[in-house]
């Protein structure tokens, strides 16, 4: 079976608030080796902080944001939320495929921009296309 | 049979549509100018997404923000994402 290799996926998990910044960082060298073992790559590794939650979770109201963007096949992923699943540390986890949006994205703006550039010369070559008309006319 | 004929004659004259529409009441023909969006929505974007949110916490109907149903559909998806990482909340009082 062939696997897809160019997925990806943002991965945001919610540690506890109290812990240790080297707990994190750890936590993060794991999940990055993790990750390449399977043949991934983490693309970006942005930490948020700890960040006020818009409710409590666990009875918690603050938490440790990590964001993650990690390329690969899905399958590093679902390895990744098996381990996130038993971590005590992690009270929240959520992955997102982006690729695909983020293509259709793309592919908006660049027919926006291609009908910006038609609508631009499109004036000249309709002058043209009129005097060609004209022309077999005569 | 011949006065079939004769109604379809008069309903096909350009005089009878016009003043159909005339009759049509003003307010189904009203166009609330469409919002922009965004090509891509992003679910981290929380002071974006906060724009779509009244004071309840529910998500805004398109019928007030005149955005389009497909801007719509993805609008909602990414405050229901922001909303189970807690970055936005379900209910706000």
């Amino acid at each position: 079976m062939k696997l897809a290799n160019n997925r990806v996926y943002e991965v945001m998990y919610i540690a506890q608030p109290d812990t240790a910044d080297d707990d994190i960082a750890k936590l993060n060298d794991a999940i990055t080796s993790l990750v390449e073992k399977d043949g991934g790559t983490v693309e970006v590794l942005e930490g948020w902080g700890r960040r006020r939650m818009a409710y409590s979770i666990n009875k918690k109201t603050e938490g440790y944001y990590q964001l993650l963007e990690i390329a690969g096949s899905g399958q590093e992923i679902a390895e990744l939320e098996r381990r996130f699943r038993v971590n005590d540390l992690i009270m929240r986890y959520m992955t997102v495929r982006v690729d695909e949006d983020r293509k259709a994205a793309d592919k908006k703006r660049d027919k926006r921009e291609r009908r910006k550039n038609r609508n631009g010369k499109g004036f000249g070559g309709n002058s043209d296309a009129g005097s060609n008309d004209e022309e077999s006319e005569g | 049979m011949d006065r079939d004929n004769f109604n379809d004659d008069e309903l096909n004259l350009d005089v009878s549509i016009d003043s159909e529409i005339e009759k049509m009441p003003r307010r189904f023909q009203r166009r609330r100018p469409r919002q922009l969006v965004p090509d891509y929505i992003d679910w981290k974007d929380v002071d974006y997404l906060r724009r779509f949110i009244p004071e309840r916490g529910k998500i805004m109907p398109r019928r007030i923000s005149g955005v389009t149903a497909k801007d719509q559909r993805r609008i909602a998806k990414a405050i229901k994402r922001a909303r189970t990482m807690a970055l936005l909340p379900f209910v706000a009082d």
